[in-house]
């Protein structure tokens, strides 16, 4: 899944300062799942927020509701009967939920409540980790199944670097050392002749490309 | 986030009105009391819209919203009581009870309550407990928080309520 | 006269190499340069130019080898693959060989996160293993990467480093032998303090057959106090200090740590010399470059050969 944090109240409520109508938009997905912008979160923001409003004496009119899925068409729609009737839409989507309800409705300021942060395994209840970038190319199978792109703070390709400690990274002493994961890995199944190619460059064009990447199948095409 | 804790049931002095304004809520295990709700009728008739009880099959379901939405609907101050500890029915549900007290006191500092407006109280020893009793104890001790500024009327608010 | 590379002549007519790192300074002062040269020059083959050490911005590592070539020292030019994508990379390999610079240590680099520059976007396009077959390939076949012809291959000596004491330790001597099989002519080793598992580690290499593809040298630091080993010991992932070593200097007054620190580096270097396939030693006297001259004199490695 995409997971994502709230932002600090203040940053949110600075951003917006100037309307007095707020329409709260979650993502019944991703950030669901992850306990950062699914119905439950829409509802505490909007509490909160209309409790600050309430101490400080402001008029504050807020609206929530959570779509199935903020990053597409269909579900967006049913905003389109309310956002009239609201200044800004305060947006508990991820990135790409941000810019699709941005996208259905030009007029609109969207604003992002969350931050975006990463493709994530839930690791244990409350406990995300990052295992994917995304990287257009995967080799997940020479490696153990363990993402040397992802789980390596240096993203070597070739072996651990000289500051893995115990099995944890200099980087990070909380985060395993991925490539110690890959050799115990490798080790204990009698395979790690599969680390002695030297692994090429890799080619981060199907990540970085030509910007923006986009998948196109004509066979899904309305 | 304090670990107070109560005892077996006692019956301690209500503060007089005027003494003690506070609206409080109160989530509680159901567990604590098999008869909680014939117990709390006599505190709900004589203190009316001030207590609100909201009897939980466990005190592992709160929510941190449960605790915000009693706040907003006017209490001062919004307690979960739970079994005592290593005494939960469903064994970790008075443990993360207190992790989701926690996360909503955070909540609440983000606007700028105090945090001690949220409240996680571990019945002390073996039960049975009367949910009456505990919560006059309660009562009587949210009396010494002030009153939550969402319900002090501010200036702006009065002026726009005169006809 | 054209540059060559003093350490590979060393090296090759089979003579114990003596290397020494030195740290640019942070800013744009090329006296600082010179000074710590001239500190090391005639003690030394040839002298590391740290790249951007531990992720804080200093003097780029090729205009300070250019300055130590000027002063006559053979400049090792450290390069990380942290801070620089393939194109870069490849083009500065280029202009260090342009500019007469003939050793390159090809590395990964401490991670952004430890310097000066925490919030900068760390680039690992290439690691430092592809890094060294880059170069290999540069200099032997003539080619870029994706096969470009280059006008005039640059001419280097080609180096890497290994840290037998970081984890998983079963792996090391096969990473080893990877950077050889990418293309590594010599190796300089992290710090060794840990002698009995140094030679532990180097059987393991020897019976890969890997101290026969590359020059091994040995790393050492000299430790300047108790408070530094330990410091070292505690913070520094894949550091090995034996407890030993820091109760040797915890005998003596602090007054004279710096100088068993000194005698303990010199007896490292002494016991490095026994071991089959150390070719050399590689002396990294943190902002002590002082330091260097007393340790290969006390070694007994002086004069360095002339070297044609």
């Amino acid at each position: 899944m995409i997971t994502a944090e709230r932002k600090p109240l203040p940053e949110i409520k600075e951003s917006i300062t100037p309307y007095k109508k707020v329409l709260i938009v979650g993502c019944g997905t991703c950030v669901a799942e992850c306990a950062s912008g699914g119905e439950k979160e829409v509802a505490l923001l909007a509490s909160a927020l209309r409790m600050d409003a309430k101490k400080e004496g402001r008029d504050l009119e807020v609206h929530e509701i959570t779509l199935d899925r903020q990053c597409v068409y269909e579900f967006i729609d049913q905003l389109a009967e309310l956002v009239d009737r609201y200044e800004v839409v305060l947006s508990l989507g991820c990135g790409a939920g941000v810019q699709a309800v941005a996208e259905v409705f030009p007029k609109i300021h969207v604003i992002p409540a969350l931050n975006t942060t990463f493709i994530a395994q839930t690791k244990e209840a409350g406990v995300w980790i990052e295992n994917c970038r995304g990287c257009g190319d995967c080799r997940l199978d020479q490696f153990a199944d363990i993402c040397p792109i992802t789980r390596c703070a240096k993203s070597l390709f070739n072996g651990p670097c000289g500051g893995s400690k115990g099995g944890y990274c200099e980087v990070d002493p909380e985060t395993p050392c991925a490539w110690h994961l890959i050799v115990t890995r490798l080790e204990e199944s009698g395979r790690l002749e599969k680390l002695a190619p030297l692994y090429p460059p890799a080619n981060w064009s199907k990540k970085e490309g030509k910007g923006p990447r986009k998948i196109v199948r004509e066979d899904q095409r309305h | 986030m304090s670990g107070a804790s109560i005892g077996r049931p006692f019956f301690p002095r209500v503060m007089t009105t005027e003494e003690n304004r506070s609206n409080v809520a109160i989530f509680f295990c159901q567990q604590l009391d098999p008869d909680q709700d014939v117990n709390r009728r006599a505190l709900e008739k004589e203190l009316g819209t001030r207590i609100r009880f909201f009897p939980l099959p466990c005190s592992g379901r709160i929510e941190a919203l449960h605790l915000m939405r009693a706040l907003e609907a006017g209490a001062d101050k919004a307690y979960l009581v739970t079994c005592p500890v290593g005494a939960c029915r469903y064994r970790e549900g008075n443990i993360r009870a207190k992790k989701r007290v926690e996360f909503a006191q955070k909540l609440i500092q983000e606007i700028g309550l105090e945090p001690e407006r949220f409240e996680l109280v571990n019945a002390s020893s073996p039960g049975p407990f009367s949910i009456d009793a505990m919560a006059r104890e309660l009562i009587n001790k949210a009396g010494g928080l002030p009153s939550s500024p969402l319900n002090v009327k501010k200036p702006k608010e009065a002026a726009h309520n005169t006809p | 006269m054209k540059p060559e590379s003093r350490l590979k002549k060393v090296l090759a007519a089979g003579q114990f190499a003596v290397t020494a790192e030195c740290g640019p300074p942070k800013g744009a002062d090329p006296e600082a340069v010179r000074k710590k040269g001239n500190l090391l020059k005639g003690f030394v083959d040839s002298a590391n130019v740290t790249d951007n050490q531990t992720g804080v911005v200093r003097l780029s590592s090729l205009a300070s080898c250019v300055i130590l070539r000027e002063e006559g020292l053979d400049p090792v030019l450290q390069m990380v693959t942290r801070d620089r994508n393939r194109i870069a990379l490849q083009s500065d390999v280029l202009g260090a060989s342009a500019l007469g610079i003939r050793n390159i240590l090809c590395l990964s680099g401490d991670h952004q996160s430890f310097g000066n520059q925490p919030e900068a976007k760390g680039v690992f396009d290439i690691d430092s293993t592809q890094f060294i077959r880059l170069v290999r390939q540069m200099r032997d076949e003539g080619t870029m990467l994706g096969g470009d012809k280059l006008t005039l291959p640059p001419e280097l000596f080609i180096g890497a480093v290994e840290n037998p004491f970081a984890d998983p330790r079963s792996y090391r001597a096969r990473r080893l032998e990877k950077k050889a099989k990418a293309g590594a002519e010599f190796i300089q080793t992290q710090c060794i303090y840990n002698v009995p598992y140094f030679k532990e580690w180097m059987k393991q290499v020897r019976d890969l057959g890997v101290d026969a593809k590359l020059f091994i040298l040995g790393g050492v630091t000299p430790l300047k106090s108790v408070k530094m080993a330990e410091y070292m010991a505690k913070n520094v992932a894949g550091m090995d200090i034996p407890e030993e070593v820091i109760d040797r200097l915890k005998g003596v007054p602090s007054g004279e740590q710096k100088k068993e620190g000194l005698k303990i580096c010199i007896e490292t270097i002494q016991q490095l010399r026994e071991i089959k396939g150390i070719r050399g030693v590689h002396i990294m006297a943190i902002e002590w470059e002082e330091a260097v001259a007393q340790i290969v004199e006390g070694a007994r490695l002086l004069p360095r050969p002339a070297v044609q």
